[in-house]
Order: structure tokens, then C-alpha cells, then sequence
């Protein structure tokens, strides 16, 4: 066994990778975040608690269950999964609006960027917030369990 | 043990490993971006307020081909023990990421193990079972060398 020929495997493999990425055309831009699209809307948790504060609509991307067992009070469910569902019984108090902030489990949640931009194509802007309820949470802001609020 | 060390079922399960390894890597060497967004759902070295997205890019952009690397090695019976230790190590790690999203309640529901394009394996425990196999195969390549010096 030669510690020297898994270097050079893990170097050629890595190289190869990078050499794909840049050149084949299918690569990704190492730096961006894959989950925003250009024209997202990110704002932090202090500037979503000064919309929370003034009144904004928040909108739970996550799944039901999960919306069920806690989320930022007064936030309506417009989950990934459901959003074809539930949204036409929302459009009504979401259009016109324009402090709509979405958001889901955090980081490695990429519901509330979907949502945000379906409610986009349909005209309707909408935020996200960074880091999601997680962010929320750990600013020490309130969730809120809302009995009835989960239906459409 | 005599079966373990026999030169032939060594080569054959060098070529199923290396079989398996190779077909893991086609989808996520196709789709960067795409294995991009599961390495993130696992929520392990970011994108989060420690690690900025190059680290999970870029592990997303060169893990797919150091997989096809070793196991394209693994089917020539080249550097097999090498590559062999190599691969026990990315299962290692990966039984790891996976036991520890269960162990944080992190849905992952595609885990990003061959096909990106259609629905995915669920991260979960039978997940970890059947790699925890291919572990023991890959470590028996790794340290338990064919008795006929020749036949490697």
C-alpha cells in the first residue's frame, strides 16, 4: 500500500473535476450559491423582523407537518410540495402585496427560494429569508402554533 | 478466510466495487449543479455563515470524478488496494454524513447515492446498511491482499 498513489488519485480525480466544471460547458460557477437565481430576493433575519414588526405576510414553505408544529406567528402555509393547491385559495391576500417574506428549514432548504420565485412568475414579489426559521429562532424571535391556520 | 484471499473472488469484487463506483459517478458528473444541491441539503460544510458556497461546490464538482477515478482503477485491477482504501474512506465518511442528518432530523430525501434525475434513495438507515457492505468489501480489498502475488 502507498499512501503517495491515493494523493495522486484524489489529485487527478480533483483536477479532473475542476477541468470538467470550467470547460464542458455542464460546469457550475464555483462560487455562487445554487440554490439563489439571479433577481432572488435574500434579506437577513433584522430585516425581516422590521417587516414582521410593520405588519409583513410570512409565508411557511416547509411541509405541512413541520408548519403544523410551529412557525413565525401569523405565517400562512404555502409549502413547495402543495403550492399548486394552495395557493388559489392565498392569491387574494398575496397579490398587491409587496412585504411578502418567505422561508423554510434554513440553509439546506431550498423550498422557500421555489416558492418565492413561482410567486414571482405569477406577479407577486416576495423575499426570502437567510437561514430561514432556524435565523429566526436563534435572534430569539417567537413561533407561534396556530391551530387551523395550516388549511387552505 | 482462504476464500477472502483467493485471487479471483478479489478480482470479482474489484470489479463489481469498481462496477458500482463508476455507475455512482455518471449522474453527478453530468449534473454539477444538481449533486451540488444535495451535498447542501445535507446542511454538513455548508453553504451556512461558516462555510460560503465554494466548499460544497467544490466538493460536488470534484467528488464525482475522484469516485469514477477509483473505480475505473478498481475494474483494471490497477493501485486496487490504493483505490480500494480510497473508496472504503468516501463510504466512511458518507455512512457518517448520513447518520448524521438522521441524528439531526435532516430529511434527506434524495441522497444523492446514483440517480440525481429521477426520485432518489432516501437518506435513512437501510441506506446506511447496504454501504456499510460495500465498506467491508472495499476494506477487504484494501487489507486483505490476494495470496498470489501475481493475480493482482
Amino acid at each position: 500500500m502507498r499512501i503517495g498513489r491515493i494523493v495522486i488519485l484524489v489529485l487527478t480525480g480533483a483536477l479532473s473535476g475542476l477541468a470538467w466544471n470550467g470547460l464542458s460547458g455542464r460546469g457550475m460557477s464555483l462560487t455562487r450559491h445554487v440554490f439563489i437565481h439571479e433577481g432572488d430576493d435574500i434579506i437577513d433575519v433584522t430585516e425581516a423582523k422590521r417587516r414582521f414588526d410593520r405588519g409583513a405576510l410570512f409565508i411557511d414553505a416547509r411541509v405541512r407537518l413541520v408548519f403544523e408544529l410551529g412557525h413565525v406567528p401569523g405565517a400562512v402555509l404555502l409549502s413547495e410540495d402543495e403550492f399548486e393547491s394552495l395557493f388559489p385559495a392565498l392569491e387574494s391576500r398575496l397579490r398587491g402585496r409587496l412585504d411578502i417574506v418567505v422561508y423554510c428549514d434554513g440553509y439546506g432548504c431550498e423550498s422557500s427560494h421555489v416558492v418565492a420565485r413561482k410567486l414571482k412568475r405569477r406577479g407577486i414579489p416576495a423575499s426570502v429569508l437567510d437561514n430561514g426559521l432556524p435565523a429566526w429562532i436563534e435572534a430569539g424571535h417567537t413561533t407561534r402554533i396556530e391551530a387551523g391556520t395550516a388549511k387552505p | 478466510m482462504t476464500i477472502l484471499r483467493n485471487p479471483w473472488m478479489q478480482r470479482a469484487l474489484s470489479l463489481v466495487m469498481g462496477g458500482v463506483f463508476i455507475y455512482a459517478s455518471l449522474d453527478k458528473i453530468w449534473w454539477p449543479e444538481r449533486f451540488a444541491r444535495i451535498v447542501y441539503h445535507y446542511q454538513i460544510i455548508g453553504p451556512n455563515a461558516l462555510f460560503p458556497p465554494l466548499a460544497p461546490n467544490l466538493l460536488a464538482a470534484t467528488l464525482p470524478w475522484i469516485e469514477a477515478l477509483a473505480g475505473f482503477m478498481l475494474v483494471l485491477g490497477v493501485w486496487r488496494r490504493e483505490s480500494a482504501l480510497l473508496i472504503a474512506f468516501m463510504l466512511a465518511v458518507f455512512v457518517g454524513a448520513v447518520g448524521w442528518t438522521l441524528y439531526q432530523g435532516i430529511d434527506i430525501e434524495n441522497c444523492g447515492c446514483f440517480s440525481l434525475t429521477t426520485q432518489g434513495r432516501h437518506a435513512g438507515l437501510a441506506l446506511i446498511l447496504e454501504d456499510l457492505i460495500l465498506l467491508a468489501g472495499a476494506a477487504l480489498l484494501a487489507f486483505l491482499p490476494a495470496k498470489k502475488p501475481s493475480s493482482r
